[in-house]
């Protein structure tokens, strides 16, 4: 019983983290409804349209940063895991895995790939 | 586990080319001129290169918990490589600036495919490979398109793309299911171990993953029938693109498709055979025929580079790899030379029409082209004579004499779809005006081609003696 006693606390946590985050944003936050805000996903595309004309390749380009940096954290999961066997040469290796990944986010950030224009 | 740092001295090459690639990267802000970003880059090729060909104090070795060897197998795709980089670093100088890519972002790409490329011929086990291959073609891909306004570019990354996916998918399917059948091995040596023991030699499943395995590398170095996207990924793409395509991208998938025959399924050595015959054939045969009816330079060179796939193959047939390699090494140089030639005349170079009464106007142009043409069709003194011979050879030893026959009987059709562009240059004249001069690089580069044409086939073995086959002990030899 006691291994799914962590696995409930970080559930609870999770819970906890992104319930006041929504609470306090809708709570405390600013609101001002536009016809665009109050659409179902703000894609940068009409929801309920047939597929043709331009597409805002802001949002793909965001999207596409994101799950980049996003999937590095699936390399980050079993390092954290094993870190203490792998000991300083793992370290070594995750600080070498990052470095290459900054690279890439200067690049992006040099380019102007996060500018919102 | 315990990776030792050491470890790392083993990849040197690697890291020299991922280095630069990082700090062409981190400044490519900075710098616009193409030609300093060249230099470093061919600088960075000849270090690889160099670092690759010194021999390890002691003798081959494996790192990284048995995922890559240093071996001389390993050590010659390497030097092959990173030339080819080098070669393809310096076609492609006065073509960055001309078609306005950026030149920082260019030579990344070039370095971390080769880097891929690398990692492919020293790869021990399948999922290291994959990894390899990936690298290289997701490079490749952005390559094929880098030339953003251009869109017979755009439309050739999509169909290299799309299809190049559904290669790696099929890779993956034959790995996860070799996985499935040996029991959870991926590493070649014990994929091989676990064969020979079992009783799963007939394992219908076995069969699936090897046709999987075989079908995704078969795309890699573009055998018919998985060659569909170069035609278009090559005329499509810039011309320097389409060479380095042609000429390294091929020797990697060559490297790897080596070692997984011939180490991991050695003791499905009869299955394999059936099935790289019938890769052989078919891309000698289609290769050759197609090549006839082309009038775009590139394309028929993208076929004639499909042709030579299957030749090449037929040293893994006969199980010399030593074949495939010399094949591997000359063909490199001598598509190297060919794409060159067209790089440098410009539009002109592209189309057959393009080459009439060459000769007239630039009789060395035409003479080099003329060399290229006669060493891809196989006529001595050349090194794609020397080429073909030792494949032919080892197959005839191998006693398959009717694929040694097929090879002979496809070079001699090559030989019209090669030796009508010599005819364009000789024999009639000149249609358009003269051509403007070529750049150093592109000489240079042309220059070295020529070189290793000429002595590859005079002193056939002076520039390939040192191609061995993977050695299938190494495992145990190197572990450390």
């Amino acid at each position: 019983m006691n291994e799914y006693i962590g696995i409930a606390a970080s559930f609870l946590l999770a819970g906890v983290i992104t319930g006041a985050m929504v609470i306090l944003a809708s709570t405390l936050g600013k609101k001002n409804p536009s016809t665009v805000k109050s659409e179902p996903f703000e894609c940068g595309k009409d929801p309920f349209s047939l597929p043709g004309g331009k597409l805002a390749i802001k949002f793909y380009l965001t999207a596409i940063l994101f799950v980049l940096f996003d999937v590095e954290l699936v390399f980050l999961y079993p390092w954290a895991v094993i870190y203490r066997e792998l000991g300083v040469v793992g370290l070594v290796e995750m600080g070498i895995f990052l470095g290459i990944l900054m690279v890439g986010y200067v690049y992006a950030w040099g380019s102007g790939a996060l500018k919102w224009q | 586990m315990n990776i030792a740092i050491s470890d790392l001295a083993l990849i040197v090459p690697e890291l020299i080319l991922t280095g630069t690639a990082l700090v062409l990267l981190l400044a490519a802000g900075r710098i616009q001129a193409p030609s300093p970003i060249a230099a470093v880059t061919v600088l960075a090729a000849l270090a690889a290169g160099v670092v690759s060909y010194w021999p390890l104090p002691d003798g081959p070795v494996t790192g990284f918990e048995k995922m890559i060897a240093v071996d001389d197998y390993s050590r010659f795709f390497k030097v092959l490589i990173a030339s080819a980089l080098a070669v393809a670093t310096l076609l492609s100088v006065s073509r960055t600036d001309a078609e306005r890519v950026r030149p920082a972002e260019y030579h990344a790409l070039l370095l971390l495919a080769s880097t891929g490329m690398m990692f492919a011929a020293g790869a021990l086990d399948l999922l290291t490979l994959y990894l390899s291959l990936e690298l290289t073609t997701l490079c490749s891909y952005i390559l094929v398109g880098i030339t953003v306004e251009k869109p017979a570019s755009n439309e050739a990354a999509i169909k290299y793309f799309l299809t190049g996916s559904f290669a790696s998918a099929l890779l993956l399917y034959g790995i996860a299911l070799t996985y499935g059948v040996t029991g959870g091995k991926t590493d070649f040596e014990r994929i091989a171990q676990a064969l020979s023991e079992s009783s799963s030699g007939s394992h219908p499943i076995l069969l699936v993953a090897i046709s999987l395995l075989g079908a995704g590398l078969a795309f890699k170095v573009a055998a018919v029938p998985f060659h569909a996207w170069a035609p278009d990924a090559y005329q499509g793409a810039s011309a320097p693109v389409a060479a380095f395509l042609a000429a390294a991208s091929k020797a990697a998938g060559l490297a790897a498709l080596g070692r997984v025959t011939l180490i991991a399924f050695e003791s499905e050595a009869g299955i394999l055979s059936v099935v790289l015959s019938g890769l052989a054939a078919l891309s000698m045969v289609v290769g050759s025929l197609i090549a006839l009816s082309q009038t775009d330079l590139k394309r028929l060179l993208a076929y004639s580079s499909i042709a030579h796939a299957g030749y090449a193959l037929l040293g893994f047939i006969a199980g010399e790899a030593g074949a495939t390699m010399t094949y591997a090494f000359l063909y490199v140089f001598m598509t190297l030379g060919a794409f060159g030639v067209v790089i440098a005349l410009g539009e002109r170079g592209e189309t057959l029409d393009g080459y009439q009464g060459l000769a007239a106007q630039r009789p060395r142009a035409a003479a080099l082209m003329l060399l290229f043409l006669l060493s891809l069709t196989g006529i001595p003194p050349t090194a794609g004579f020397a080429a073909k011979f030792v494949v032919i050879l080892s197959v005839i030893r191998a006693g398959n004499v009717p694929l040694a026959v097929l090879a002979v009987v496809c070079s001699v059709i090559s030989a019209f779809v090669y030796l009508r562009v010599a005819v364009l240059m000789y024999m009639q004249e000149p249609a358009e005006p003269e051509p403007s001069p070529w750049p150093k690089a592109v000489s240079a580069a042309v220059a070295v081609a020529a070189l290793v044409t000429v002595i590859g086939g005079i002193f056939p073995g002076s520039l390939t003696s040192w191609a061995v086959a993977p050695d299938p002990a190494l495992s145990i030899i190197g572990a450390r």
